[in-house]
Parts: structure tokens; sequence; C-alpha cells
């Protein structure tokens, strides 16, 4: 698990979100790309939503990256992610789908058709 | 005839003077016969008399004084009632009695000690037991928590994982209250860490506000990480039944001549006199705990406290008053017990409060790199302020070009050297001033031990800006005939079209 690299962790999961895990908006993916805009860092914010506008800071990344290097479980850096979403602070891009092949068959039909075509 | 009358008033005299001396000693004896009788008697009254007084006070002792001074072990503010009369006291048998009632208290309160080492024993083993089922559940939330991201279980996850740490704690408290090692070796820990683990072992971990006023890095030694974060946790939980639920209840860290400090301020009602007395002897850890002594059920907080700072060398004061109006409760660290983590390469955890010297300390580095980059360009950039440093440097090549007397070689040439940019930073900043991606690259640049590609962070419309733009200006770099002059105008329109 993460953040075993000290041992045991002492900080728990819970306490970077004030124990919840529902987040404010559903659409947020593992694989959500999270941007920041060059807005100075507001006061006020939970230091561990801070610590995920810094390491933003950086560029561009995944929650699920954001999530190994904050040490944090998915469910807890989605809750961050949405709420710092929800304050204009942060961007959320769709993840990329993966590129849909073209069917093989309908491009025999239509290599078919033109030669079809040309023979004519 | 004569000599008749005179033998027999001789024998008459003699008769009478006999009759008189033996009657006179018959009245004596008779006399210190009754004399000796009273005697007797009185001496008989004297000593049923005594009996009685004795079988009373014997009776008193075992009715009265006896189970006072058994209850006056546990409960020292009894009295224990003197003898049944008054004159006893002194005497051989008042003092006798005594003796009786010092055997008794001796006697019960080393009882006192083994039976509640046994019952100490007991609970040790128990708490071990749990202490270490609980860690063992602990792992699986954990690894359930990584695993599973559906909201509504990482929700449930997170309320077992809550509900974990605070069984743990308890488990662990009564553990130690019993002498028990803290059952968990820790590595050298960031002391905000500590205090913030603590914080999270609590119901109310809501109301707790951390202020870490800490240089950034300081830690605790292994040893005593986890007996901090034990102290911590109990502390603030008197804070937090203590105090209204809405009330937040104030921890400070901060430095002090020896050491660090833990400050716990509550806005509660405080404590009574005799209550914090009875506080800060407990915390003190200097006598020996007893589970009887501790009540029903038994309060083992403070308990607990003591025996850590005896055993660990810290020091906890709660004997006095928070300004707040509750109780302020001071843990010291002396500074044999800290360390330095370097931050950079372990920071603390991302949950923990930052540090207000780190966010100065921050802003300092910050402004020392960006006046050392500005002096390593040597380029007359007007604006020096932090935040819009990256905006003049961004438009420099832009400068240069305008300047250079070769004017085609720039455009090209920018984009490549400047391998570490998006193509053509000059390009789009008109259209984009104010969310340009090279600012936010600036302060990555500066952050420490993160050499990141140039991945800026940029909307799709953006970068298909930025491309469009440096595609412009390859090709009017390959035209010979283009000046630099009217670039600006035609990036502008270009973005525009861009986008």
């Amino acid at each position: 698990m993460t953040g075993r690299r000290g041992g045991r962790p002492l900080v728990p999961a819970y306490l970077s979100t004030g124990g919840v895990a529902r987040p404010s908006r559903p659409h947020l993916e593992r694989l959500t790309v999270l941007t920041r805009d060059g807005t100075p860092l507001p006061a006020g914010l939970p230091a561990a939503e801070l610590a995920l506008l810094e390491l933003l800071s950086g560029g561009a990344l995944t929650v699920v990256e954001a999530a190994a290097l904050l040490r944090l479980p998915f469910s807890a850096v989605r809750v961050l992610a949405a709420d710092l979403v929800d304050r204009d602070l942060v961007q959320a891009r769709a993840p990329i789908p993966p590129a849909e092949r073209f069917d093989p068959d309908l491009l025999k039909r239509v290599a078919d058709g033109l030669r079809a075509l040309k023979h004519q | 005839m004569i000599e008749l009358p005179e033998l027999v008033a001789g024998g008459l005299a003699a008769g009478t003077l006999s009759a008189l001396a033996l009657g006179g000693s018959l009245v004596r004896s008779r006399r210190q016969k009754a004399a000796l009788r009273a005697e007797v008697t009185e001496l008989r009254a004297q000593l049923e008399g005594a009996e009685g007084a004795f079988i009373t006070e014997v009776e008193h002792l075992a009715a009265r004084r006896m189970p006072a001074a058994a209850a006056q072990l546990a409960h020292p503010h009894l009295r224990v009632p003197g003898p049944a009369r008054q004159h006893t006291p002194g005497t051989p048998t008042g003092i006798a009695l005594e003796y009786v009632l010092t055997a008794l208290r001796e006697e019960l309160s080393a009882q006192r000690t083994r039976i509640d080492a046994a019952a100490q024993a007991g609970l040790r083993g128990a708490t071990r037991e749990i202490q270490a089922a609980l860690y063992r559940l602990q792992d699986a939330l954990r690894g359930l928590q990584q695993r599973y991201d559906d909201p509504e279980l990482a929700q449930t996850l997170f309320a077992l994982d809550h509900e974990n740490e605070q069984s743990l704690r308890r488990a662990q408290v009564a553990a130690v209250v019993c002498g028990a090692w803290v059952g968990l070796a820790r590595e050298e820990s960031h002391v905000v860490d500590a205090v913030t683990g603590g914080q999270a072992r609590l119901s109310g971990y809501h109301r707790i506000q951390v202020n870490n006023h800490l240089e950034p890095g300081t830690a605790l030694v292994s040893h005593a990480v986890e007996p901090v974060a034990i102290i911590v946790a109990e502390l603030l939980d008197n804070a937090l039944r203590h105090s209204a639920p809405d009330t937040d209840v104030v921890v400070n860290l901060e430095h002090v001549h020896h050491g660090v400090c833990v400050t716990v301020d509550d806005a509660g009602l405080g404590m009574t006199q005799d209550e914090r007395a009875r506080a800060q002897r407990l915390v003190a850890g200097s006598d020996p705990i007893l589970l009887t002594d501790l009540g029903d059920p038994p309060r083992m907080g403070l308990a607990a406290i003591g025996q850590l700072t005896r055993q660990f060398d810290l020091s906890v004061d709660v004997s006095s008053p928070s300004p707040y109006g509750g109780v302020r409760a001071v843990l010291r660290v002396d500074s044999h017990l800290l360390g330095r983590i370097d931050p950079g390469e372990r920071p603390p955890s991302v949950s923990a409060p930052r540090s207000t010297r780190e966010r100065a300390a921050r802003r300092e580095a910050v402004r020392e790199r960006a006046v050392r980059e500005t002096a390593v360009r040597e380029t007359p950039v007007p604006q020096t302020a932090v935040h819009e440093a990256a905006v003049p440097e961004s438009a420099l090549p832009e400068i240069a070009s305008a300047e250079s007397p070769v004017p085609a070689a720039p455009a090209p040439a920018g984009p490549a050297a400047e391998h570490e940019r998006a193509p053509a930073p000059g390009h789009e900043q008109p259209g984009d001033l104010g969310g340009l991606p090279q600012r936010r690259r600036r302060h990555r640049a500066a952050a420490p031990g993160a050499p990141e590609p140039q991945q800026a962070a940029r909307r799709p419309e953006e970068a298909a800006a930025a491309l469009a733009a440096l595609q412009y200006g390859t090709a009017a770099a390959r035209a010979p005939k283009r000046a630099s002059a009217p670039e600006p105008q035609r990036t502008d329109d270009e973005g525009g079209a861009a986008r």
C-alpha cells in the first residue's frame, strides 16, 4: 500500500478529507487529468488541498498519479480534486478514451465498393 | 481474810483487762476485715469496669475503626475515629490498639498492590491481543481503501478506519496504564505528524485546529513518536470532552528553549483546584498507578500520560488555566528526543498542517531564485516581483528578436533553444496573458527535487493556439522577406483565429 515507505502511516487517509469519501461531483475518474491555472495559492484551504494544488503547480496530473504522489488513496484525492474544481482552482478534463479502431468489415466493404466502381 | 477479796479483785481486774484486750482486738480485726472486704469489692468493681472498657474499645475497634482505616486507604479524605473512651489514648491499651490498626493498614495496602498487579497483568495481556488484532484490521482496511474507489464503499471504509483508530487508542491506553510498552515501533517522524496522528484517533477531530509554528523538518526520534502521539491524543480527548461541542480546541506547536512545546487549549469549564491538583499528580507519573484508584469506569487518560512521561522523559503540565477559559495542557519534548528529517526527501503527511515558517521560507527562496535567474540572464527585466517575473521572461525572446540585426534567425532558434518550454512562447502571449503556462513552469522549476518535463497545464484550445503559432513561426522563419516587426500583430490574429 502507498505510504508504507515510513512504516505504518501515522496519519490515516480520512483525515485529509475530514472523513468525507463522497466527492461533490461524480464524474472524476482515475485518469481524469487535473490542471491548475496560474492563480496564486489561496489562503485558508485545508492542508491536503493545498498540497494537491502545489503538486499541480508542476503541471497536469491524473487523479491517480496525484494520489500516488500524495500517498493517499484515490477515493480521498477524488474528494479533494472535486472540491478544488468546485472552487474553480483546478480544471478537470475527462480521460481521453482509447481510439476506436475502424471496423475491418466496414473497411472491407468500402474497398469492395470502390473496386466495383473502378471496374464498372 | 483480807487476801481473798484482793485476790478476787486482782483476778477480776486481770480478767477485765484481758477481756478488754480481747474485745479490742476482736473489734479491730472485724474492722480490718470489713475494710478488706470493701477493698476487694472496690477492686472487683474496678476490674469489671476495666474489662468492660477494654471490651468496649475492642468492639469499637472492630466495628468502627478497622473498617474506617481500610476505607481510608482507598479514600484518603475519610477520617478514622479515635478510641471509644477519651482517656484511652496513651494508655498501654490505646497503644496496643494503634498497633493493630497499623498492621492492618500495612497488610491491606500490600494486598491491594498484589491484587491490582494481578488485575493489571490480566488487562495487559488482553489489551495486547486486542491491539495486535486491531492493527491487522487497520492494515486490511487501508488495503481496501487503496483497492476500491466506489464512493459509498470508500465512505464506509473511512468510517470503519476511524472507528478502528478509536478502539485502538482505548486498547493502547489501557495497556500503557497497566505498564505495557506502547506496542508499536515507529521510525523517526515529523513532530507535526505525531500530533496530527494523535488528532485522528479522536471522534471530534473536526473541532481541533492545529497551528504548526515549527521549523520544517523538526522530527521526533523513533522511540518518542508513538508516546507523543498517545499523549497528544489523550490531552486532546480531555479537551474535547470538557468543552462545548461548538467550540474549537486549539493546538500550537512551538519551539522553546530546550525543545518543542505542544500546547492544547480548550474553551471549556476548566477544572477546580482539587481536580487540577489530582490531574497534575497523575500526569507527573511520580506515584505508582493502581487501577482501583482510577474510578469505575476507570479514567485512564491521565494515568497513561503519567506512565509515558515517566518512561520517556517527557513532561506534561495541566496546572494552568487556559486564556480561553478552559484548561491549558502543555507537553514539552526535550531536545534530546528531537531530530531532523529533510522535508524535501520525506515530507510530512499531506493532512498535517503546513508550518507557518515553511511558507515564509518558501517565499524567501522563490524571491531569491527569481533574483538569481534575472541576474544570470543579464537581461533588464523591469518587473522583479516574484509572481510577475515569468511573464517578462517569456517575452524576452520576442524582445531579442525585435532588436536583433538578423530578423529571421530568432524565431526558429527560440523554440529550439528553449527546449524546456512550450513551442514559440512569444507568439501566444498577446492572447493568453495571465494564464500563461510558462509562469507555472517557473514555479515548478523552483520547486526542489522535481525536475519535470515541460508538460504545462493548458487547455486544449491553448495548445492548439500554441501549435498553430509554432507552425506560423517556422513558416515565417523560412520566408526570408518577413520582418520581425509585424509579427506580434499577426500572432495576435492567429491566436484569435485558433481559438
